[in-house]
């Protein structure tokens, strides 16, 4: 399945927010695992400065879909 | 029948075939009519270039004739729908009437895309045609369209209580949105208004969204076959979508027909991919924003429930990052803190039991001093007693103690010989004395001492 692996490799805005949003809730929930903490504060410092990127160097891409004429649909 | 002979044919019969139209219109009794030309036939069976019909020919012929004299986009008959029934779950039957005339109508139930019923204004779209196992004449209609904006909403009405029952406007099936959409399918007219404010809203609130833009026909003829054909379209890739919006300008009632349209309506159900529906109007909500899953009032409106503003989103994101930073440095004080008491343990023990080591010290010291002063005491007394003891003090008081050779003292008579020397002990000296006589108290003989 092609578009699965560009899935994998593409990055997902939605996926990462709801991610951020929940390792701040982790750390809200009063948790005292600093191995845990240290990884999760890391990657979470990484994601918020990916979403800061993407935010700031894309743009909206618009791709007109040419129909299909001759191909019944269903 | 050479072919000069069946041009002609062609041509007289198109003459005929016109009459018999208009004729058509006149007469409610098709036998009658049927009657009428064959009588004429009858008649022509006399004159020149007579042609003779088999059954199946004739109306074959009629057929033909008839689908020649129209385009097929050409003919609309507007009437009043009565005697409107449906058999089979798929035929459809009504009579389109006015006041001097009557046409049968025939028609599939999936070619009727409104609701009809009888005492409606239609225009019907088709061709006239003979069912030739019958003989019955009717219009073969491909399309019906309601006329007049009161049966519209009648219509309207209809078929919003059907699709309501049906479940496809149920709240409790509607999906959520995802917060900030990757991808999207755009149903739109590329021409519309509503797709440059959709597209202008979007580039002013965020970055990096893919718009796929399936261009279709938003209203008039096939606009609503189009619009379903980019649903299914969009489906088909459906794993790609985050959202599927569809929207258009505001219009009037007639305009915004295809997004009331059963077919569409039902689409946007089906859709696995979350919809979103935004028709820019007035008054009432078109049926396609009831099925879907989140409706925008306006295409602006649309943009702006799709993606977040990117200000309120980098302001969010700061404030995540920061309470996230906050909260991984309070973790990390915590520990030192944890750790600090950690290292503190040991030697708070060590100064406690110091501490205790002192104090039973300085107790035992006390207890010491004090046992120390109780035995100096007692050996003062002791002291005392001794000295009160001392035989010395005996023989200052004036008494004299007898020891024998090796100086021990005398207690007992006994010890004592007549003729042996003893020893007197006395104050400030000693003398030896030779025992001359001895008395014992209990004896009536006794030594006396020289």
């Amino acid at each position: 399945m092609p578009e699965k692996k560009s899935k994998t490799t593409k990055f997902d805005v939605n996926k990462s927010f709801t991610e951020l949003e929940s390792i701040t809730e982790w750390f809200e929930s009063g948790n005292m695992d600093l191995d845990e903490g240290l990884k999760k504060y890391e990657r979470a410092m990484e994601l918020s400065e990916k979403l800061r990127e993407r935010l700031e160097q894309a743009e909206n891409k618009i791709t007109e879909i040419q129909k299909k004429h001759n191909q019944s649909i269903d | 029948m050479n072919s000069v002979a069946n041009a002609k044919n062609v041509a007289k019969n198109k003459v005929v075939s016109r009459s018999l139209i208009k004729d058509l219109f006149y007469f409610n009794n098709f036998n009658i009519y049927f009657l009428g030309i064959s009588i004429l036939a009858t008649f022509h069976l006399y004159s020149i270039d007579m042609t003779i019909f088999t059954v199946s020919d004739f109306l074959a012929h009629i057929n033909d004739t008839l689908s020649r004299a129209w385009n097929v986009s050409e003919l609309c008959v507007e009437g009043e729908v009565s005697d409107f029934r449906v058999s089979q779950g798929q035929w459809v039957n009504f009579s389109l009437k006015d006041d001097n005339g009557l046409v049968p109508i025939f028609m599939t139930v999936w070619n009727l895309r409104v609701p009809i019923e009888d005492g409606m204004r239609v225009q019907v779209y088709g061709m006239p045609r003979i069912y030739p196992k019958f003989g019955k004449f009717s219009l073969s209609a491909e399309r019906v369209e309601l006329v007049g904006e009161g049966a519209l909403k009648k219509a309207l009405a209809a078929l919003k209580l059907k699709l309501e029952k049906e479940g496809l406007f149920d709240p409790a099936r509607k999906r959520q949105l995802v917060t900030i959409p990757n991808r999207i399918a755009l149903i739109a007219s590329r021409e519309s208004a509503a797709y440059g404010d959709f597209v202008r809203i979007i580039n002013e609130r965020w970055r990096g969204l893919e718009i796929d833009l399936y261009h279709v026909k938003v209203q008039g003829a096939g606009a609503a076959e189009d619009i379903v054909k980019a649903i299914k379209q969009a489906n088909q890739n459906h794993k790609d979508y985050d959202a599927l919006v569809l929207t258009r300008g505001g219009g009037s009632l007639e305009e915004l027909m295809s997004f009331n349209d059963e077919q569409v309506v039902r689409a946007i159900f089906a859709s696995k991919i979350p919809t979103l529906v935004g028709i820019g109007h007035e008054r009432d909500i078109s049926l396609a924003e009831e099925a879907a899953d989140v409706r925008g009032s306006t295409p602006t409106d649309c943009a702006r429930r799709l993606v977040p503003d990117r200000q309120d989103f980098l302001r969010n994101l700061s404030y995540q990052s920061s309470a996230i930073e906050k909260n991984i440095n309070n973790l990390i004080e915590s520990w030192q803190r944890s750790l600090g008491q950690a290292i503190q343990a040991p030697s708070n023990w060590l100064a406690q039991q110091k501490q205790f080591l002192l104090h039973s010290t300085s107790k035992l010291d006390a207890n010491m001093a004090q046992w120390f002063k109780a035995l100096h005491e007692k050996h003062r007394s002791l002291v005392r007693l001794l000295a009160s003891l001392d035989p010395k003090g005996v023989l200052a008081r004036g008494y004299t103690m007898l020891c024998d050779a090796r100086g021990r003292a005398l207690t007992s008579i006994s010890s004592l010989a007549i003729g042996s020397t003893v020893t007197a002990v006395m104050r400030d000296g000693e003398g030896d004395l030779l025992v001359k006589q001895i008395r014992t108290d209990d004896l009536s003989e006794q030594q006396k001492l020289l």
